[in-house]
């Protein structure tokens, strides 16, 4: 069964280097997209054009975003109820303690910041594969 | 010679009075002598002068005339005390007031009291000082004070600008050239092989030369107070920072007991990183060995030596190590920007010392730096 993984991010280079990054990491990972997170929640509540979309075993979220930014995101899915169980890392540029804080504070899963070279970039991704798709126990995909 | 007479003691007693006189007028002080009843019962010319009043105006008005606050109290405060205590302890203990001319205009003034004995009852002398100019001079200073704290915040935000907003196209650079250079080696031509790492090596020197940039701004920007540092746990806590450094080149890293200082800690831990990690890197073979030390220079100084048996540095590049981003070594024997000893620089004159460095070429490098005892 394929791993249905949601990106939340508004850079189109960070998105292309993130698949690429999954994609030599583990074939069998569906990478979907949010470039806003007005988009992320409609994605999360299968709502407009997101009707038939899949709940996803894992967000990956950033936390500059338009509209509505990393942070509100966050507070929504750890503040919802059938959401709130989906383990969620925020993959940021930011190193600044503050957004650390409040991150851990909103209950993001971890933390985690790009690293600037591509390398360790691809070496991170795989480490997240390899811990929250791999060794983590994720809980059973139920109907949301 | 002790007078003899009736005559000659009360010519000696006005010769005296002269000369006191004399002195009194003569003082550049505004000098004013008050009575427990809070009136003015002498003055001199520079009181004159600095209030605006003739002298037979003052003789006998209450000094709250030209003094209207602080005066008082200060006089009950100093009559709770004995005339010994009130002039022991008066040296030094100016009080700055508000002095009022006659003009009713008015100035800042510092005085300073001492009681004299007298038969009419403890008369209290006071120096009046006018303080105009150096109340101006204290504005200004303040004004210069804002100004710096202000271009301070602006480099701050320049610096954080710098990091993230400049970052983030660089990444995308370095990144897809690392991505190119990943999916096409050996596909395309041997030419746009080397094109592609020249492209992704100068990507990558950008972001570390923004990067140490940060870091040497940020050493003003983010400096905080000077407290009382233990300098032994900040060097072992660089020693832990530097410990893959340390392992791979196999050196042996030792040091004296080491003082408490006042510094701020993280900085004099960036400090002994850079200094030991230098030591380190720039090794002569054989084993590398790192010393640190301190030692007592007058009461209140620390002077450091971080000694290394290390390449050593020719004479002529004594000061120009310290510039920033200056190397002396090509590029591809050395790693580094040319930032760290500039940073250390700027560290130790952050806290108000100075750095230098003794050195031959093969007989290694000992960095001396002062820092200020605890």
């Amino acid at each position: 069964m394929p791993i249905e993984v949601l990106l939340v991010e508004d850079s189109p280079g960070d998105v292309r280097l993130t698949q690429e990054a999954f994609r030599d990491a583990n074939r069998s990972i569906h990478l979907h997209v949010a470039s806003d997170g007005v988009e992320a929640m409609a994605f999360l509540r299968h709502e407009g054009a997101h009707v038939h979309a899949p709940r996803p075993d894992l967000i990956l979220l950033d936390l500059n975003l338009p509209k509505m930014d990393g942070r509100e995101v966050l507070a929504h899915i750890k503040g919802d109820d059938s959401l709130k169980t989906i383990p969620t890392i925020i993959l940021t540029t930011s190193a600044a303690e503050a957004d650390i804080v409040k991150s851990y504070q909103l209950h993001a899963n971890c933390y985690l910041c790009k690293p600037v070279q591509f390398d360790e970039f691809a070496s991170l991704v795989k480490s997240i594969n390899d811990f929250w798709l791999t060794k983590v126990k994720l809980p059973q995909r139920q109907s949301g | 010679m002790l007078p003899t007479g009736n005559k000659d003691a009360e010519k000696h007693l006005a010769q005296m009075e002269g000369r006191y006189r004399g002195l009194l007028e003569a003082a550049p002080d505004a000098m004013v002598v008050v009575n427990q009843g809070g009136e003015i019962v002498l003055l001199n010319l520079q009181a004159e002068k600095q209030f605006g009043y003739r002298r037979d105006e003052l003789i006998g008005q209450k000094v709250k005339n030209i003094i209207p606050e602080g005066f008082a109290e200060r006089l009950v405060a100093d009559g709770l005390r004995s005339a010994a205590d009130a002039l022991a302890q008066q040296i030094g203990t100016g009080i700055e007031l508000i002095g009022r001319r006659k003009n009713g205009s008015e100035f800042p003034i510092e005085i300073m009291l001492s009681p004299l004995e007298s038969a009419e009852g403890i008369l209290v002398t006071a120096a009046i000082r006018d303080i105009s100019l150096r109340k101006k001079a204290e504005a200004h200073l303040l004004q210069k004070v804002e100004e710096l704290n202000r271009s301070n915040e602006e480099l701050e935000q320049f610096a954080s600008f710098a990091s993230h907003d400049l970052q983030e196209p660089l990444r995308m650079v370095a990144s897809y050239t690392q991505l190119l250079s990943k999916r096409y080696k050996g596909k395309l031509d041997s030419d746009a092989d080397e094109f592609i790492a020249f492209a992704v090596d100068g990507a990558s020197r950008m972001q570390r030369l923004i990067q140490d940039l940060l870091a040497y701004s940020r050493v003003g920007t983010r400096g905080k107070d000077l407290l009382a540092t233990a300098s032994e746990d900040a060097l072992q806590h660089a020693l832990i920072n530097l410990r893959g450094a340390i392992e791979e080149s196999g050196a042996l890293v030792t040091h004296d007991l080491l003082p408490t200082v006042l510094a701020d800690e993280m900085q004099l831990i960036q400090l002994f990183q850079n200094l030991v990690g230098n030591a380190i890197k720039y090794q002569s073979p054989g084993v590398p060995r790192v010393h640190i030390s301190a030692a007592r220079n007058g009461r209140k100084k620390w002077v450091f030596s971080v000694q290394d048996n290390g390449l050593g540095i020719d004479s002529q590049y004594f000061e120009k190590i310290f510039g920033m981003f200056q190397r002396l070594h090509k590029r591809d024997k050395f790693a580094g920007t040319g930032i760290g000893l500039a940073i250390c620089k700027k560290i130790v004159e952050r806290h108000g010392g100075s750095i230098s460095v003794e050195s031959k070429p093969g007989q290694g490098s000992t960095f001396r730096f002062a820092l200020a005892g605890s």
